[in-house]
């Protein structure tokens, strides 16, 4: 599905990902994990297209994707959900949704399984996004990536930034959507959130991926954690 | 009673010019809006209209097609400017600026090779006057009036109840993540720009036969354009149509009393001054 063979990311001059490889599998969910700073975010902007790799390649269901631009990455099939959430706080939850589309079409079916899933997503359809709390950001930021009905999700810090009461929420969103067979990848701080829904877990550092694991793996070997997260379970 | 009519007429009169500025300058606010460009050859697209205009009518004897095709040329014009000239450049505000004065100087000098210095006029294709309440007023000012209002009307129903319409708007508020979720945003770019273009240039064939038509006509404009746009609050459309009837309405009901140039002096004055006060624009922080 997704494949990123060896590629190596700048921002201007700084040096951001060393020679990052992994692959995302169908309806796998894998999981980047390391502390701030690491290069997960710029890993998710060079697939989508925002912070393109300068060397490596990036293929998507066969087709080489590095180099083409966001739309055209955006449209083969995969849904984004930015690191803060990236509303269009002046524009409407609908219209916020609509977006997603990108140049799709809309999919009834797909639009009224969304809202299935995200009930207060479509309580508040008429209402600015900038007027939403931070834990309805997201769900429009989810359900909007849905809404084209991708092959692949990058899903960026879901939970970040959000009250720790509405945690178990998304955490449960997210765990739901991994569940319904998208092919998932996400970046994400919160590690029991991680280890209950990934498939395998990259750990990432200076910007490099130093291992893989699966959570199983992880959780009988505490010291991984420790050493790329400062965190045990 | 001659002055109240007088009166009625200078308001009439107002509300036509300051709908058709509110047709410039909602062209030149989208465009600033979408692509933070301040183009300064807008003023010469909408003298592009009117020229392309006068030598349609030329040709064809029709002002109709001329209003047509004058308007479709200069869209394309402006999406080949955003293309050529603006997207190369874009990164760089001060660069643009620059660039799009230059182009103002081109199509100026082009006007003045093919149309030549002198000014001209174009007849109105409706002719007449109608009267109501004692006061007589030209018909076709008033069906300027009117299509100006549609075309307003269209613009905010395109801008808001059209899937394009949504990508301008959601493009302007955050161009990055736009174009992640699959926005083709290079495209509404040069679109936003077409349209801006077009429409100074239906302003411009639509107040042919109005105003003469010459060479150096969009530098008023273009200057009148910028400050209703500046009080009405950067990237607010409602606040472009308040100040440009406010503006057209002081301007035309003051030359009642005073010479137009002093008229002018005394609109701007207040314009100035309402800026000093609330440097945001009418509506500030609204946005399209």
């Amino acid at each position: 599905m997704l494949d990123v063979d060896a590629i190596d990311t700048y921002y201007g001059k700084s040096h951001i990902l060393h020679d990052v490889s992994f692959e995302a599998g169908s309806d796998e969910v894998v999981a980047l994990l390391g502390r701030n700073g690491v290069g997960k975010t710029t890993t998710m902007r060079s697939i989508i297209g925002l912070t393109p790799p300068r060397t490596g390649t990036i293929r998507f269901e066969g087709e080489v994707i590095s180099g083409k631009s966001p739309p055209e990455i955006a449209n083969r099939g995969i849904g984004y959900v930015p690191q803060d959430r990236g509303m269009f706080p002046e524009l409407t939850v609908e219209k916020n949704l609509e977006m997603g589309l990108g140049t799709a079409d809309r999919d009834d079916d797909v639009v009224r399984a969304i809202f299935d899933r995200f009930p207060r997503v479509e309580d508040r359809l008429d209402q600015k996004a900038g007027t939403l709390s931070g834990g309805e950001q997201q769900m429009v930021a989810m359900a909007r990536a849905l809404m084209r009905d991708p092959k692949l999700v990058l899903m960026d810090e879901p939970t970040e930034g959000l009250m720790p009461s509405l945690i178990p929420e998304i955490a449960g969103i997210t765990r739901d959507i991994a569940e319904s067979g998208y092919s998932i990848v996400v970046v994400e701080q919160n590690v029991e959130l991680v280890l209950d829904i990934a498939d395998r877990v990259y750990l990432m550092d200076n910007g490099r991926i130093h291992e893989q694991a699966t959570p199983a793996e992880l959780r009988e070997n505490e010291r991984t954690l420790q050493e790329y997260l400062g965190v045990g379970l | 009673m001659a002055l109240a009519s007088d009166v009625a007429v200078a308001v009439l009169n107002g509300v036509t010019w300051g709908l058709i500025v509110a047709l410039i300058a909602l062209g030149l606010n989208l465009i600033f809006g979408l692509l933070e460009i301040v183009n300064m050859a807008h003023g010469s697209l909408y003298m592009l209209g009117a020229v392309i205009g006068w030598f349609v009518i030329d040709a064809t004897g029709s002002f109709f097609v001329a209003l047509f095709l004058a308007p479709l040329a200069v869209g394309m014009i402006g999406v080949a400017i955003e293309r050529g000239v603006l997207r190369p450049i874009e990164d760089d505000v001060s660069i643009t600026l620059i660039a799009t004065f230059g182009l103002l100087l081109i199509f100026q000098q082009l006007a003045l090779m093919s149309f030549g210095p002198g000014t001209r006029s174009v007849a109105a294709p409706i002719s007449g006057t109608v009267s109501f309440a004692g006061v007589s007023y030209s018909t076709y000012r008033l069906s300027v009036a009117v299509v100006a209002v549609a075309l307003m009307a269209g613009l905010y129903l395109f801008l808001f109840r059209t899937r394009y319409g949504t990508w301008m708007r959601g493009v302007r508020q955050n161009r990055e993540v736009a174009s992640a979720l699959g926005v083709p945003t290079s495209k509404v770019y040069a679109f936003t720009f077409g349209l801006g273009s077009l429409l100074a240039a239906l302003a411009g064939v639509l107040l042919a036969p109005i105003v003469s038509v010459h060479h150096l006509m969009g530098l008023d404009v273009l200057a009148v354009a910028f400050i209703v746009v500046i009080v009405g609050g950067l990237g607010s459309l409602r606040g472009v149509l308040v100040a440009s009837l406010t503006y057209a309405l002081v301007e035309n009901v003051g030359a009642l009393f005073v010479t137009p140039v002093r008229a002018r002096i005394l609109t701007l004055t207040l314009m100035i001054a309402f800026v000093l006060v609330r440097p945001g624009g009418i509506f500030e922080g609204d946005a399209v």
